[in-house]
């Protein structure tokens, strides 16, 4: 029978009293991408330590590949690797820090043609960086020399934890590339945690929503994270940075839960909609994604410094003109927000 | 590569650990505790090739002071001493820990002071020097260590009916070694007692012409007898007793007892055997 | 203050004439040296990385201790060397009294809480991504321990270097313990207080220099060894 890489079931993990991380249940398939959102200590980094076996979680299961296992388990050992947030480079020159995983798993062949290879998916020349020091690199080439690394090893599930978060433009495009190479040559499963939201729903199958340590949503989605006020006639609103108000049905939590709009229910009008019952807000639209898959259109829309993500099928945008720049109406059912 | 070449070097490190340790093995010994003026003054340099060629043994010897020395006597860890603290040495034996005390040599102290000579010591007797110095309240410079030096003029002070002046402020305690308080007393113009092979050796690094004179000596009290002691093969069992025995024999021999007379610190003869 | 001159021009011609006294008095101060630095090396690296890296009842409290220990007196340790040493003493069958062997006992217990504090504090200054680095290229246990150890190595080469610099300079002990015999256990700095003692200033000067000029020698050394170990 052909098992998922991961199934997860009643995973909770924590570092103390708060807890960190709750899944219920979570499946991650074979060779494919999957996207992690969710704002700084919603947990991304946690599910993504989990997920490589370098911590070990306080209750619940994940299963590899059907098979339960733990930090240290010989059967994920030298299947996973995690590159880290602000990846550490181990004081030694680039070349020995490539040849460490390679070494553990006594790789034999032309070791330096691999590891000249590996640096060349990331844009950097073995010439240049074998003799490289750790201390004489940039911030994004260290983060390539770290993905070299574990490129090396052609793993069967690489993780990545904000790999494009604190690297120039070109190194970012670079470290995207070479993700994606590695899908494609060996059918590497990618697991990827960004703030970069367009460049998740431009690669990932899937896309996880993770907020305060749950898992909110697979798909799409616009997330409004609290305070919210509560006004006199029962509704609730969140203040925008511009000035407009979004105007939301009571929280069912409390004030400072999060409120998630799926983005198949976000509506784009010209003008401002005279539907009853629909709160619509006023933004300009800021780029458009050709999704991959079906021939829908991922539209992002500026308000403020917020940004919100609407999905419409090509025709829709097309006569409507929904092009960049232009100022539109965001419009939708306040019944239908979710709230985590 | 390179943690090879760690290990590779750790592990010549302990190969060579295991070498130097195997190389030590011990030949015919003597262990011998003594004061530290028979080493400083080179004495012991001088006897000991003298005494291994004539006997064999390998002459090992720790300077301390004179009761570290009967410290280590008592405590088995040496097998003879050459000290002189002729009233310990007494009790010492009278005890059990020490057998065969003989009287090998002596050497002397003199009483020094500024050539002005403001007290008028000069080739008075002990005595009659203390009591000016403390009439006349004239700086008095005291090692105040605990030294054999130091007991010695402690003891002057005693046989001379007066009480060490501790608290006056004309008598200075050093608490630092015997050069060191020669200089002292040349800077505060004051008297000492001082053994005369300090003494030489400060004249002559005063280049024959020192501010600091010797105005007392050989007055019988000041004579600093050195005898030899073995240590008791009762009290500790496993002395090399014979050993001990072949050295002091050899030292209160004729032939040891000469050099000792020939033995010149500076062209001065510096200790006077007396062995009977 | 001629002695300050005389000191080096002697210092010179002592090792120019191979100065039998000097040279026994190097020998010595190596022999012990290197025995006390390597047991205090070989017991302490590990026992550091342990207090460093596992947690355990009472860690807290053995750190404290070690820490104390870090101001041990020499003369102290001497003391209470000869005190077991001694024929009279627990261990006094052993023959260690008056020997080099006997010092180099004693320099361990100097040099031992210091590698152990300070390879500790390498550490735990260590970057806890560093496990998580070594464990996501698929490192075990065992491969972890190792590379966290050649990762701190140069904070290790550091806590070596100050045990070394104290075991080199204490004279308590080598004097407490060996008596500072000549041609057996006189050190360079046991013979630096004897020299002092009998007012030779100018040849403790040359000593001093001649036990720096050492000390010089062998950071040159370990300074090629840290190149080969980057």
């Amino acid at each position: 029978m052909d098992y998922p890489v991961y199934h997860i079931k009643n995973l909770h993990h924590d570092y103390g009293e708060e807890t960190i991380l709750s899944v219920d249940e979570l499946t991650i398939h074979t060779n494919a991408i999957t996207g992690l959102i969710g704002p700084n200590g919603s947990g991304k980094s946690t599910l993504l330590k989990l997920l490589s076996f370098v911590e070990k979680p306080k209750k619940g299961e994940i299963r590899f590949k059907g098979e339960p296992a733990v930090p240290f388990s010989a059967a994920t050992r030298f299947k996973v690797s995690l590159l880290t947030q602000e990846p550490y480079l181990m004081k030694r020159s680039v070349y020995h820090n490539i040849l460490y995983g390679l070494k553990i798993r006594n790789v034999a062949g032309d070791i330096d043609a691999k590891i000249n290879e590996a640096l060349n998916w990331v844009g950097l020349s073995g010439k240049d960086f074998f003799s490289r020091k750790w201390y004489e690199l940039s911030g994004g080439e260290t983060q390539r020399v770290a993905l070299a690394a574990r490129l090396v090893l052609k793993p069967e599930v690489l993780l990545m934890d904000e790999p494009t978060a604190n690297v120039d433009t070109e190194s970012s495009q670079l470290i995207r590339k070479a993700a994606l190479k590695a899908r494609e040559e060996w059918g590497t499963t990618l697991v990827i945690a960004s703030h970069d939201r367009e460049w998740l729903y431009d690669v990932s199958d899937h896309v996880l929503h993770l907020y305060q340590g749950k898992l909110i949503r697979s798909g799409l989605g616009n997330f409004f994270v609290g305070p919210f006020n509560s006004r006199e006639d029962g509704l609730f609103e969140k203040k925008l940075p511009d000035g407009q108000h979004l105007i939301l049905k009571k929280p069912i939590a409390n004030l400072s839960s999060i409120a998630i709009l799926p983005s198949e229910l976000v509506k784009l009008d010209l003008m401002e909609s005279a539907l009853p019952g629909l709160a619509s807000i006023k933004g300009i639209i800021s780029k458009l994604l050709l999704e991959k898959p079906g021939r829908q259109i991922l539209i992002s829309v500026q308000i403020g410094d917020i940004q919100i993500t609407s999905k419409l099928p090509l025709d829709t945008v097309k006569t409507n003109h929904l092009y960049p720049g232009r100022t539109v109406w965001v419009s939708f059912d306040p019944d239908k927000v979710i709230w985590g | 590569m390179n943690r090879n070449f760690f290990v590779r070097v750790l592990l010549i490190c302990l190969l060579a650990a295991g070498f130097f340790s195997s190389a030590y093995s011990e030949p015919q010994t003597l262990m011998m505790a003594t004061t530290t003026s028979t080493d400083n003054t080179g004495l012991l340099d001088y006897l000991a090739p003298l005494f291994t060629k004539d006997t064999g043994i390998d002459l090992k010897w720790t300077a301390v002071g004179t009761g570290k020395a009967l410290e280590l006597g008592k405590n088995c860890d040496v097998d003879v001493l050459l000290v002189h603290a002729p009233d310990a040495e007494k009790q010492y034996v009278a005890e059990g820990f020490g057998v065969n005390r003989r009287e090998i040599m002596y050497n002397d102290f003199v009483i020094i002071g500024p050539s002005a000579d403001p007290a008028a010591i000069k080739g008075k007797s002990v005595l009659e020097t203390l009591k000016r110095v403390q009439k006349g309240a004239h700086p008095f410079v005291s090692r105040g260590d605990n030294s054999g030096t130091h007991k010695m003029e402690q003891s002057l002070w005693k046989l001379s009916g007066l009480n060490t002046p501790e608290k006056e402020n004309f008598y200075i305690q050093t608490g630092q070694g015997m050069m060191a308080t020669l200089t002292i007393a040349e800077e505060k113009k004051g008297y000492t007692l001082t053994d005369r092979g300090t003494y030489i050796k400060y004249e002559d690094k005063m280049g024959g012409n020192p501010q600091l004179k010797i105005l007392v000596e050989g007055d019988d009290m000041l004579k600093n007898q050195y005898s030899v002691i073995e240590i008791n093969p009762v009290n500790c069992p496993k002395t090399r007793s014979e050993q001990a025995k072949v050295f002091a024999n050899w030292i209160a021999g004729e032939k040891a007892q000469k050099w000792i007379g020939d033995f010149k610190l500076l062209n001065k003869q510096l200790f006077i055997p007396n062995a009977k | 203050m001629e002695y300050i001159g005389n000191g080096f021009l002697k210092a010179i011609l002592l090792l120019l004439h191979g100065d039998a006294e000097t040279f026994s008095a190097i020998y010595a101060t190596l022999k012990v040296s290197f025995y006390s630095m390597t047991a205090s090396l070989v017991l302490g690296i590990p026992s550091g990385f342990l207090l460093g890296y596992v947690n355990f009842m009472g860690k807290h409290q053995v750190r404290l201790v070690v820490d104390t220990l870090l101001s041990l007196p020499t003369v102290f340790i001497g003391l209470m060397m000869y005190a077991f040493l001694s024929n009279r003493g627990p261990l006094g069958h052993m023959g260690l009294l008056f020997t080099l062997p006997g010092i180099a006992i004693g320099q361990t217990i100097l040099a031992l809480p210091i590698v152990i504090a300070l390879s500790a504090t390498a550490v735990e200054a260590m970057d806890y991504k560093l496990r998580t680095t070594l464990i996501s290229l698929g490192a075990n246990r065992m491969q972890i321990l190792l590379s966290s150890l050649w990762e701190i190595r140069h904070g290790i080469f550091a806590a070596g270097l100050t045990a070394y610099g104290r075991v080199m300079t204490e004279v308590g002990i080598s004097m407490m313990v060996g008596g500072n015999i000549k041609w057996h256990t006189r050190t360079i700095t046991t013979a630096i207080a004897l020299e002092t003692g009998k007012g030779m200033f100018a040849t403790g000067i040359a000593l001093g220099l001649v036990l720096l000029l050492i000390a010089f020698s062998v950071n040159i050394m370990v300074s090629f060894f840290k190149k080969k170990l980057v």
